[in-house]
């Protein structure tokens, strides 16, 4: 897109990075059938097909929420990225987290063959994880949700204008888990994980005694 | 776009808002003459202006985020209030009060005596710590009087390995005016102190044991526990002298650790009361050379306490335990002398022989049946002995009639043993079936107590039956000393002239008394039976039988039970005349179709069965559920073989074959007391799994297989390797304890403290520290405690080599300021050379490592040439950066060791070090990862080489020998620990396959699904460390 020579190896992954949440957050969209099919059309990224929103909209949000969390992701502050479908009532029904570690320290460049191969992988499993994951209620919400590993200051940044506080609950249990896909490859390791409420979850805390 | 940004605001409010009102409690503090309203309003008002500061929107609509900021904000005002309130009672007159509770942190579970206020209470004067929400970081001890069963069964979950006390330590700590161990206080229900049959028979081994006086080693008889908290047998030749010992000691355990890893062994024994009880027992056992009794108990090693400790010597054959739980008469031996077996056998015998003519009469009654329908008045007797198994004996010996007499296994006045029968002039004390022989003795001293005689019951049962047949062809058995006889074709004879010249009849062939009810049915003849007792007979006319029942209490109906008594007690029925009072339409929905209907015909005296319906029998079966403790599998398959034995022989003696098969096993609870009678089963849990084979069988090895398959399938295992007792930290030299206790925010030195004060029971403190050890791991995930990686059972064995130390070195330094504890260890007399672990990954670095150095080097000495080198290698190529999470440590480590043993890094080299120590490994599931490693090539990934495994070599699994199963499992599990430990924070996905793919090898083995429970607490704990969840590894997949 940009001319890379005058980027730091940092940038430089983190743009790659930011460009393959904008696809695999597609992805899991299109996976879970929230929009219907025509919503989205095939393409090709890193030689897999991948799809890709054709609604401006839907298309502009995933957009500009990854692109928004770019300055953070160079800092190394984003710890996760969650898509979160969730109930009408802002009770989450799923979540697919992305879990990000960045070696800051790390001054290599990457080997773009490997962190293409290793990001392929996740979105090859990502398009067949659609069994592990739950068939979501009508009128489901979703959103994308950054997990801050430390607050940035504010006015760092114009897009930290554009936060909103989330509406959606929290549960109350810690999740079940369920791995779709590691990767590490160092400097930079990722995993995509999915979050469903514990057995135990819509009862309350039961010790109120 | 929603971002996480409400979030992280609020953490950081929470930040402010928390240092504001901890501000707030200091002065709170000061000045502590403000009421406990005006507290709270000043919280709030301090809350509100905070808020102000930053996006009020978010908090206008709801105060808290979410239900955890709540409890946050929650607890913090109840410590608050805690505070002030401390200290006022503290100022307020009371101050001279000790701060015995300092540091203990309480947390009340449940219903308890005293109530959780009055507790508060203590805690509030004495400075103490109480918490109303349960915290494993901040709650140092539970109380609670008792636990429900799913609490028990969970107990790690529940408390997160914190000592669960109960309420008369604190009281008892107050009224002693300083802080008491809380071992003994621990919740019974927890504690275990069941025997095992490896005590049992250990004695019956021993050679002095002639009788009750000689087995006791006086000088043990009243031997405290305190100087015998830990036994240690290693050699061979004091075995038995120091089983002898043991019986002297409540509670105390034999630890066995030697060389290499196998099996453990524990022996506990009962309270030094039962003594004598016990070796007479066994004298008895010995004399007619067979534990007795009836029906099958498996218990499985499921205790708390059981220990572990890696020794393979005492699986071998010199183990006296061992010997005589193979013993292949064991089951033979039972069975031979079990009443219940012998009445439940009696039947075939008595079919055999009577069987032309109970046939016949089957023919002729299923005839006269349909004719005889309602209209001719049936006439039934009932004939019963008199105290069957008391008269048969004593019939040859008329000085005994009117002295009681009892039956019974044991005549050990303190035994447990149950008489099983008792005569009349004895149930005139109140001895009855049932009780035990020492309660028996007690009411009625002079009691005379028989064994059984299998013979003389055979003998006198074919007689009485004799003169049945011979009187009536129409006769049911009910048992062998019981009856009834239709007489209804006999027409014009008298009934009760009948029944008197029989009773006579039955008198002078056998010497034996019989009563005989009579009346219209078998109910009436059968009540009637009971008025006529003892040596009597009585006949119930129809016209009578509402008279007679009116006052008839209702318990003397049979079928109903204890149960059913109670119930209809609840509705104030104690007699059939009440019961009689109640619709059918009610009864039956109150107590069910069935038993409504058993319930208002009975107490109209009404029942329609037929004299001479035998039973076929439906099932045959073996049953043993006294005196069965096993200590491996190995113990429970040979039982299982012994068992399919008696059930084919059994089968064969039936003549019939049989194509399902139930397997029934008591287990015994968690929670279950030691069970009042000696050897017996206690509280268990009954399971039963069956299974169907197309072709009907009474083979032996068939039996043996099916049973083996359907044990395999109530999966139990033996105890985890998390149950371990360790005292190591204890006796860590005093600079360590800054720093560990730093690590554990200073809980250590109260708990050492605590420990001191106990120092005298060795066991006690050693536990507590185990406690404190296991916060380490769980709670303090970031604590640079070797804990992480070593599982405690490492640290037994290194423990050993302490001892060792201190025995082979008496001039060495004491190891600790705790040093005066290993004395207690000492005593235990172990000199085998042996017991240094043989295999580095055996030895605790981390323990090494903070040894003074000279007792380092000692060690390092002490291990032979060949180990030593080993350790010098494996400590050069581990990276030192291994484990992230420690880099203090090994920082440390290396400023203070220089021959460091390193076992932590079992998969650090290429190939890695498991590789190497699997393929020269005993256990053949080892061996073959370690092939399946080569095979794959190096890419190391534990989850190709299982993937692998199980499509290659499933069929290995099952045929694993048991005998280095310990072992084995340990390693794996190490092996297991160590790559979470590597893998959980980049490669969850990797783990995750490795764990299915491990769920699919439980199903086809016992060792893997021993494994796998071990381990998989500890994927959840670290999962959660990382992930805060929990994976999802379905458990039905």
């Amino acid at each position: 897109m940009e001319s890379r020579e005058n980027q730091s190896p940092q940038d430089e992954r983190a743009r790659v990075l930011v460009e393959f949440l904008e696809v695999a957050i597609t992805s899991i969209i299109f996976l879970k059938g929230v929009y219907p099919g025509g919503a989205f059309e095939r393409r090709r990224y890193m030689n897999v097909v991948v799809q890709r929103a054709r609604h401006p909209q839907l298309r502009d949000y995933i957009h500009s929420a990854v692109t928004g969390l770019l300055p953070f992701i160079q800092k190394g502050l984003v710890n996760r990225v969650a898509v979160i479908f969730s109930s009408t009532d802002n009770i989450p029904v799923e979540r697919f987290i992305f879990k990000l570690t960045v070696n800051q320290s790390c001054d290599l460049k990457v080997e773009e063959g490997d962190l293409e191969f290793s990001l392929r992988s996740f979105l090859m499993k990502l398009s067949v994880s659609g069994p592990l994951t739950k068939v979501l209620p009508r009128d489901c919400r979703w959103e994308i949700t950054a997990y801050f590993s430390s607050i940035p200051q504010v006015g760092t940044s114009k897009y930290a204008e554009l936060w909103i506080p989330t509406d959606t609950k929290q549960w109350q249990q810690p999740p079940l888990i369920t791995p779709i896909k590691s990767m590490s490859s160092e400097p930079l390791f990722m995993q995509l994980y999915l979050e469903h409420p514990s057995l135990s979850e819509p009862k309350p805390e039961a010790k109120n005694y | 776009m929603s971002r996480e940004s409400s979030r992280s605001a609020n953490s950081g409010q929470r930040s402010k808002r928390s240092l504001n009102s901890s501000n707030y409690s200091n002065n709170s503090n000061s000045s502590n003459k403000k009421s406990k309203i005006s507290n709270q309003k000043t919280l709030g008002m301090a809350w509100g202006a905070n808020s102000l500061s930053s996006s009020r929107s978010s908090f206008r609509t709801s105060p808290f985020s979410d239900f955890g900021s709540y409890m946050v904000e929650k607890n913090r005002k109840l410590q608050n209030q805690f505070n002030a309130e401390a200290s006022n009672s503290s100022h307020g007159g009371s101050s001279s009060e000790k701060p015995i509770f300092d540091g203990v942190s309480i947390f009340v579970d449940g219903f308890t005596i005293p109530s959780r206020q009055e507790l508060r209470g203590y805690m509030l004067k004495y400075g103490g710590r109480f918490e109303n929400y349960f915290s494993r970081h901040r709650v140092t001890h539970i109380i609670c009087c008792n636990l429900p069963h799913g609490k028990i069964k969970n107990l790690r979950s529940f408390s997160g390995g914190l000592p669960v006390v109960k309420p008369a330590w604190i009281l008892d700590s107050v009224v002693a005016s300083k802080l008491l161990s809380w071992v003994p206080y621990q919740l019974e229900q927890l504690a275990d102190n069941q025997p095992k049959l490896s005590a049992f028979f250990a004695v019956k081994n021993t050679p002095v044991a002639e009788d009750a006086l000689n087995v006791m080693d006086p000088s043990l008889k009243g031997g405290t526990s305190q100087d015998a908290g830990l036994f240690v047998v290693g050699d061979p030749v004091k075995e038995g002298e120091q089983i002898d010992g043991q019986f002297g000691d409540h509670d105390c355990k034999i630890e066995e650790p030697s060389s290499s890893s196998g099996k453990s062994s524990e022996v506990r024994m009962v309270e030094p009361t039962d003594t004598e009880d016990e070796s007479s027992v066994n004298n008895e056992i010995r004399s007619r050379s067979c534990p007795l009794s009836v029906s099958v108990r498996i218990d499985c090693l499921d205790n708390q306490n059981v220990r572990k400790s890696p020794t393979p010597s005492i699986a071998g054959p010199s183990n006296p335990h061992h010997s005589t739980l193979e013993d292949p008469n064991f089951v033979d031996n039972y069975f031979k002398s079990s009443r219940l077996h012998f009445i439940g056998t009696w039947r075939n015998r008595y079919r055999k022989r009577f069987y032309p003519l109970s046939n016949e009469f089957r023919c002729r009654s299923a005839s006269t049946v349909n004719a005889s329908d309602n209209s001719q008045k049936t006439t039934i007797i009932h004939v019963d002995m008199d105290c069957f198994f008391v008269s048969v004996v004593i019939r040859n010996r008329p000085e005994l009639q009117d002295k009681p007499v009892a039956v019974c296994h044991s005549n050990n006045p303190k035994g447990t043993a149950e008489i099983s029968s008792a005569n009349y002039p004895a149930r005139e004390y109140g001895v009855k079936a049932g009780i035990f022989v020492r309660d028996a003795k007690a009411i009625c001293p002079h009691l005379i107590i028989f064994p059984y005689n299998f013979q003389a019951y055979e003998e006198v049962a074919d007689q009485f039956y004799n003169v049945l047949h011979k009187h009536c062809s129409k006769v049911q058995a009910v048992s062998c000393d019981e009856a009834f006889l239709d007489i209804t074709d006999l027409g014009e004879i008298d009934p009760e002239v009948l029944a008197s010249t029989i009773r006579k009849e039955i008198f002078e062939t056998t010497g034996c008394k019989a009563s005989a009810g009579i009346a219209g049915n078998m109910l009436m003849a059968r009540l009637a039976t009971r008025t006529a007792k003892p040596d009597g007979q009585y006949y119930i006319p129809p016209e009578r039988v509402d008279e007679y029942l009116h006052e008839l209490p209702i318990k003397a109906l049979p079928g109903i039970g204890y149960v059913l008594e109670g119930k209809l007690k609840k509705q104030n029925i104690s007699t059939c005349g009440q019961l009689r009072l109640i619709s059918k339409d009610s009864l039956q929905k109150d107590f069910g179709l069935k038993t409504g209907e058993m319930l208002w015909n009975y107490s109209r005296g009404i029942d329609n069965r037929l004299v001479g319906v035998i039973q076929e029998s439906k099932s045959v079966g073996a049953e043993v559920n006294w005196g069965v403790r096993f200590k491996d599998m190995q113990d429970s398959r040979n039982f299982l073989l012994n068992l399919s034995k008696e059930v084919s022989l059994r089968l064969q003696g039936c003549g019939v074959q049989g194509r399902t098969f139930t397997l029934k096993i008591k287990k015994r609870r968690k929670d279950a007391l030691e069970p009042t009678k000696y050897m017996g089963c206690g509280d268990c849990e009954n399971l039963s799994h069956s299974m169907t084979v197309p072709v009907a069988t009474d083979d032996v090895e068939v039996l043996q297989r099916i049973a083996n398959q359907l044990f395999g399938s109530f999966h139990i295992v033996p105890p985890s390797l998390y149950d371990l007792d360790m005292g190591v930290i204890e006796s860590l030299p005093s600079e360590l304890f800054s720093e560990l206790n730093e690590i554990y925010g200073g809980k250590l030195v109260e708990c050492i403290a605590q420990s001191k004060g106990k120092r005298e029971d060795s066991s006690g403190s050693s536990r507590i520290l185990y406690h404190e050890r296991e916060e380490g791991t769980t709670g303090c995930g970031e604590g640079p405690l070797a804990s992480n990686i070593f599982p405690p059972n490492m640290i037994l064995v290194e423990h050993t080599a302490k001892q060792h130390i201190s025995e082979q070195s008496p001039s060495a330094p004491p190891v600790s300021g705790a040093g005066s504890n290993n004395e207690a260890y000492q005593t235990a007399g172990l000199v085998n050379i042996d017991l240094m672990p043989s295999s580095l990954s055996q030895v605790d670095t981390s323990v090494l490592q903070q040894l003074p150095e000279e007792l380092r080097a000692d060690i390092l000495e002490l291990l032979p040439a060949h180990r030593r080198r080993e350790v010098i290698s494996t400590s050069s190529f581990v990276p030192v950066t291994e484990n992230a999470q420690e880099p203090l440590k090994i920082a440390e480590n290396q400023s203070i060791s220089v021959n460091s043993i390193l076992n932590s890094d079992l998969w650090s080299g290429n190939p890695p070090q498991w590789v190497d120590k699997f393929k020269v490994s005993n256990h053949l599931i080892l061996r073959t990862l370690a092939e399946m490693y080569y095979k794959l090539g190096s890419t190391g990934n534990l989850s190709s080489i299982l993937q692998r495994a199980i499509s290659d070599c499933l069929y290995i699994l099952d045929e694993s020998d048991d005998s280095w199963a310990d072992e084995a499992s340990h390693y794996l599990c190490e092996l297991l620990k160590q790559y979470i430990e590597i893998k959980i924070e980049f490669d969850v996905e990797e783990i995750y396959l490795c764990f299915r793919l491990l769920r699919r090898f439980t199903k086809k083995s016992k060792f893997f699904l021993q494994v796998y429970n071990i381990v998989f607490p500890y994927l959840q704990s670290s999962v959660g460390d990382h992930y805060g969840g929990h994976l999802h590894i379905s458990p039905h997949e």
